[in-house]
């Protein structure tokens, strides 16, 4: 409800009743962690994020317990982080192939490779990146992706399958180029 | 289980702070949403009372412009009435002198 208090400084300390600042701070990251690894543009994904939390302030009375906050959070961020990609078709989509090969010069191996499956996860098209994030990033099943996503359990898998087949070609290949 | 390759997506996309900013900014906007909410109520009222006012105002003077409007129906009746009765009683008259030639 919009006329509500957003919370006092207090929450952290006060175990009380839920407030929209708590919540804002206990779920911060994930939202915007999702809307981040999704987007790959941290002002796009701080504006996403901030979208998110003021549409959850609208309905804040109606979300009864920190699961249902959780779950709701999840759905309203993955949807909006594809409607703002959709929003966004003007800019040039980057393909696959176009991805750059980060320069492995003075890089740990570990911090080259998480560049590289940054770009990779960032190239899929929407709906299987969004899996990817919910999946490696949220930890949930895919029966959990598949009720956030609203789409069937089978496309849910089918989406991972292929994008894990797709990331392990590409890196086996990069690793290939590399030695 | 997971494999090597899905340890290190995993480590990809782990989590990531906003900005320390983030969170007063996300609060400073709620303080706005409520301001534009409290606004937008008010002015909604306030359209709500003026269309109210508008309505009993117009029924009003729409009842006022019916009893004027009766009235003076009634007032140009008793006007015909007054001149037929003048005209009846000339055409008696007239006709009396008719009959008497």
């Amino acid at each position: 409800m919009p006329g509500q208090a957003v919370g006092t400084e207090t929450d952290a300390d006060n175990p009380g009743p839920r407030t929209f600042a708590g919540v804002l701070r206990a779920q911060q990251s994930m939202v915007f962690s999702i809307a981040y690894h999704f987007l790959r543009d941290r002002s796009a994904a701080e504006e996403v994020a901030q979208d998110v939390f003021l549409q959850l302030h609208r309905r804040f009375e109606d979300l009864k317990s920190d699961e249902h906050i959780s779950y709701w959070l999840r759905k309203v961020a993955s949807h909006r982080c594809i409607d703002y990609v959709r929003k966004q078709k003007s800019q040039a989509a980057v393909r696959l192939d176009d991805v750059p090969t980060p320069s492995v010069d003075g890089e740990p191996q570990d911090h080259f490779l998480n560049r590289r499956l940054q770009s990779l996860i960032g190239s899929l098209p929407e709906k299987p990146r969004m899996v990817m994030i919910l999946r490696y990033q949220e930890d949930l099943m895919p029966e959990e992706i598949a009720s956030v996503m609203d789409m069937p359990v089978r496309t849910v898998k089918s989406h991972l399958q292929r994008s894990l087949a797709m990331l392990r070609e590409k890196i086996d290949r990069s690793m290939g180029e590399i030695r | 289980m997971m494999d090597d390759l899905e340890k290190q997506i995993k480590e990809a996309l782990a989590k990531k702070e906003p900005s320390p900013f983030f969170e007063a900014r996300v609060l400073g906007a709620v303080k706005r949403q409520q301001k534009e909410h409290r606004a937008s109520s008010r002015l909604w009222w306030a359209s709500a009372m003026a269309a109210m006012l508008l309505a009993i105002t117009g029924s009003v003077w729409q009842h006022e412009r019916n009893v004027r409007e009766e009235a003076a129906g009634k007032e140009a009746k008793a006007r015909l009435e007054l001149a037929l009765k003048i005209t009846s009683v000339k055409l008696q008259r007239i006709s009396r002198k008719v009959e008497g030639i």
